[in-house]
């Protein structure tokens, strides 16, 4: 069991541009993301020059881990980082697949470049000076659960704050088999250790939630969890919502946060099932 | 706490297991090959793995990954002593990291080729648990039945030495009693043409830290390491892991090699150790003009530092292997492991002509190694060094 804060957090989604949108969101029970209110990020962080570079999916993780930077006060030159999608950038792997069926093959090097699966991470680090350790951690269906429990398990190593990047973007026919996501979303957050000597980090820093995070091997009981990897978010538009993107995991963490910590409060929540285990948290750990 | 190597398994073109690359570096001979690869026309020499054979692959509905991973397996007992560890710890607290780059990106390509008139995949293609980037991680769980936490990493050339790192934290904090750490990664189109497009790719095989030096040669490996924390004095150990970035640039190393030299001296400090402590260093060693020279220089401000009595044997050996990408860290680890176990360091093959402000080990040669440090640099700006000991 390790215990962790949350210290900040970012969101880019339809009608979830920033953190706010998303507290506001949730504070109406009548919210509903608009069918024509996504806009792709643009991060300014992001030199107008290497933005021509980058595509959606690096936008959106860049975009997201600045903000859950900035809305913990926490300089964005040193967390480590941890960097999870279910699919990854598949318009470059389904722009490198279409190239390589013809007789000319010849690809962008820019494009290739950016279809490592870190590509994200290495904009990230660019754009904040970040020389600290940064992964992408690849779960497919349970990244969030994965990605979730290597950022913890550092942040307990390293006794620093670590950034947690979630992010997919909507895909196209051939992947609809594999597994189709209908909304492009990021969430990003900024985690820390809590232990017995107290949190590694800032004592200023207040944090948006707390909980501990626990591996389970098996189908344990979970009747009583609040399953929001199945998007049962309590809000319906959000939940609804959270059902066309591949990472409902990361929108409910992030609601989670939005609510000061209060949803699923008396229940654990169950953040990945998978083959081989699932992640539990448990919203009001025994200190 | 010691985290201790119990087990490993080398497949590379070097030979299959580990009895095959030992054969294969007695040989003395570059495995570099310039045989055509299907498709492609592109000339370059490759490091291929002989016993996965393309129709093979194409008939088992796998990716050449998985493939390589299932022949991997079958070497050294390596299956057969998970399965006894599995056994002895229980299969829940058997983890497993996996380190590649490609993960699956050759069976998409290939499904490409029969998109139907709604640009659907074929029936045939139709495989969640292949077409995504940590299907390799989750084959190689499966094949061994473990049921730890599973992740792939995947950050480029560095993947499978950060698997090090997760690999030594899971232990160290309790997450599991025993670890897989594996690399796999395969020869594709999207690489060849990938690393074509950005004019690296030698029309020779490659001769890292050559004056000559001339572009990168491509090779495919699947590697293991069984991760305990047995303290078994007669077992080599992992003593130090260090991680970082450039922050500079996604496909050029930092000019100065910052985030190079901070990856070595935080994989030192992770193993309380100096250079100077080193008998044996693996250079990344890709053969370009790039990253040779910037490494070049960052190891050798570093080693100015030590006496000419404590200078490590330093070599590269790409030339040996091909630049196996995601799955250089874990192959380049097993080089080092061999060389703390049989005492034979593998020379820079290929190379005659060194060009470095070191001496570079060009012959391999018998020398008793105490302790081993291994480079691995990816697109990204990834870095990751990885220190063991005998």
């Amino acid at each position: 069991m390790m215990q962790f804060s949350i210290l900040g957090c970012g969101i880019w989604g339809r009608g979830l541009q920033g953190f706010s949108a998303l507290r506001s969101g949730l504070a109406d029970p009548a919210f509903v993301p608009r069918d024509d209110d996504y806009a792709r990020p643009k991060p300014e962080a992001i030199s107008a020059r290497e933005r021509r570079r980058s595509g959606e999916l690096i936008n959106l993780a860049v975009q997201v881990a600045h903000e859950a930077c900035a809305n913990a006060g926490i300089d964005p030159q040193l967390p480590p980082s941890v960097f999870v999608s279910s699919m990854s950038d598949t318009a470059i792997t389904d722009y490198m697949c279409r190239k390589l069926v013809t007789s000319e093959k010849t690809l962008s090097p820019t494009k290739f470049h950016n279809s490592v699966h870190n590509a994200p991470s290495g904009y990230w680090s660019i754009s904040a000076e970040n020389r600290a350790p940064s992964s992408f951690v690849g779960g497919f269906d349970y990244s969030v659960g994965a990605g979730l429990l290597e950022a913890v398990s550092q942040s307990h190593a390293a006794r620093t704050p670590v950034l947690f990047v979630a992010y997919d973007i909507a895909n196209t026919p051939p992947f609809h088999d594999i597994q189709r996501i209908d909304e492009s979303l990021g969430v990003a957050l900024l985690l820390n250790a809590d232990t017995d000597e107290g949190d590694a980090g800032d004592p200023a820093m207040q944090p948006l939630a707390r909980g501990a995070l626990r591996y389970e091997t098996g189908l344990a009981d979970t009747r009583d969890a609040l399953a929001i990897d199945r998007g049962n978010i309590v809000h319906p538009g959000l939940s609804d919502f959270a059902e066309q993107t591949s990472l409902p995991g990361a929108l409910a963490l992030a609601l989670w946060c939005a609510s000061r910590g209060s949803v699923g409060a008396d229940r654990p929540i169950q953040l990945a099932a998978s083959a081989f285990g699932q992640l539990i948290i448990d919203p009001k750990p025994d200190r | 706490m010691t985290v201790t190597i119990a087990a490993y398994s080398l497949t590379s073109a070097l030979g299959t297991g580990i009895a095959g690359m030992r054969t294969g570096l007695a040989a003395g001979e570059s495995p570099l090959t310039s045989s055509p690869w299907p498709g492609c026309d592109v000339e370059c020499f490759l490091g291929r793995v002989d016993g996965v054979s393309l129709d093979a692959v194409e008939a088992s509905r796998r990716s050449r990954n998985n493939a390589l991973i299932e022949l991997g397996l079958a070497q050294d007992d390596f299956a057969a002593t998970v399965a006894s560890a599995r056994s002895e710890f229980g299969a829940d607290r058997l983890g497993v990291i996996m380190g590649t780059s490609t993960s699956s990106i050759d069976r998409t390509e290939a499904g490409y080729h029969d998109l139907d008139a709604a640009d659907r995949f074929a029936s045939d293609y139709r495989q969640p648990r292949t077409h995504n980037p940590h299907a390799p991680g989750d084959y190689l769980a499966s094949r061994i039945g473990a049921r730890g936490p599973c992740i792939t990493i995947s950050a480029a050339c560095a993947s499978s030495a950060k698997v090090f790192a997760t690999g030594k934290r899971w232990l160290e904090q309790g997450l599991a009693d025993a670890v897989v750490v594996a690399g796999a990664d395969s020869l594709c189109l999207s690489i060849i043409y990938g690393f074509h497009s950005l004019q690296l790719v030698s029309p020779e095989r490659c001769r890292p830290f050559s004056q000559n030096r001339s572009g990168i040669s491509l090779g495919e490996a699947a590697g293991f390491v069984l991760l305990t924390r047995d303290s078994d004095a007669q077992r080599p150990r992992v003593l130090g892991v260090g991680e970082s970035c450039d922050a500079y640039h996604m496909s050029s190393a930092h000019p100065e090699g910052l985030g190079a030299r901070l990856c070595m001296e935080r994989a030192l400090a992770d193993g309380g150790i100096g250079l100077a402590d080193v008998g044996y260093v693996n250079l990344h060693g890709t053969g370009t003009r790039a990253n040779d020279e910037t490494e070049g220089a960052v190891l050798a401000a570093m080693l100015a530092e030590a006496k000419p009595s404590q200078q490590p044997l330093v070599s590269a050996t790409k030339g040996w292997t091909g630049h196996t990408l995601g799955a250089a860290g874990i192959v380049e680890a097993i080089l080092c492991l061999n060389a703390l176990e049989t005492s034979v360091v593998p020379g820079t093959m290929n190379t005659t002509d060194p060009d470095a402000q070191f001496e570079v080990l060009l012959e391999s040669c018998e020398a008793a190694v105490e302790v081993a440090m291994t480079n691995s640099f990816g697109f990204g700006g990834n870095n990751a060094s990885v220190v063991f000991a005998r």
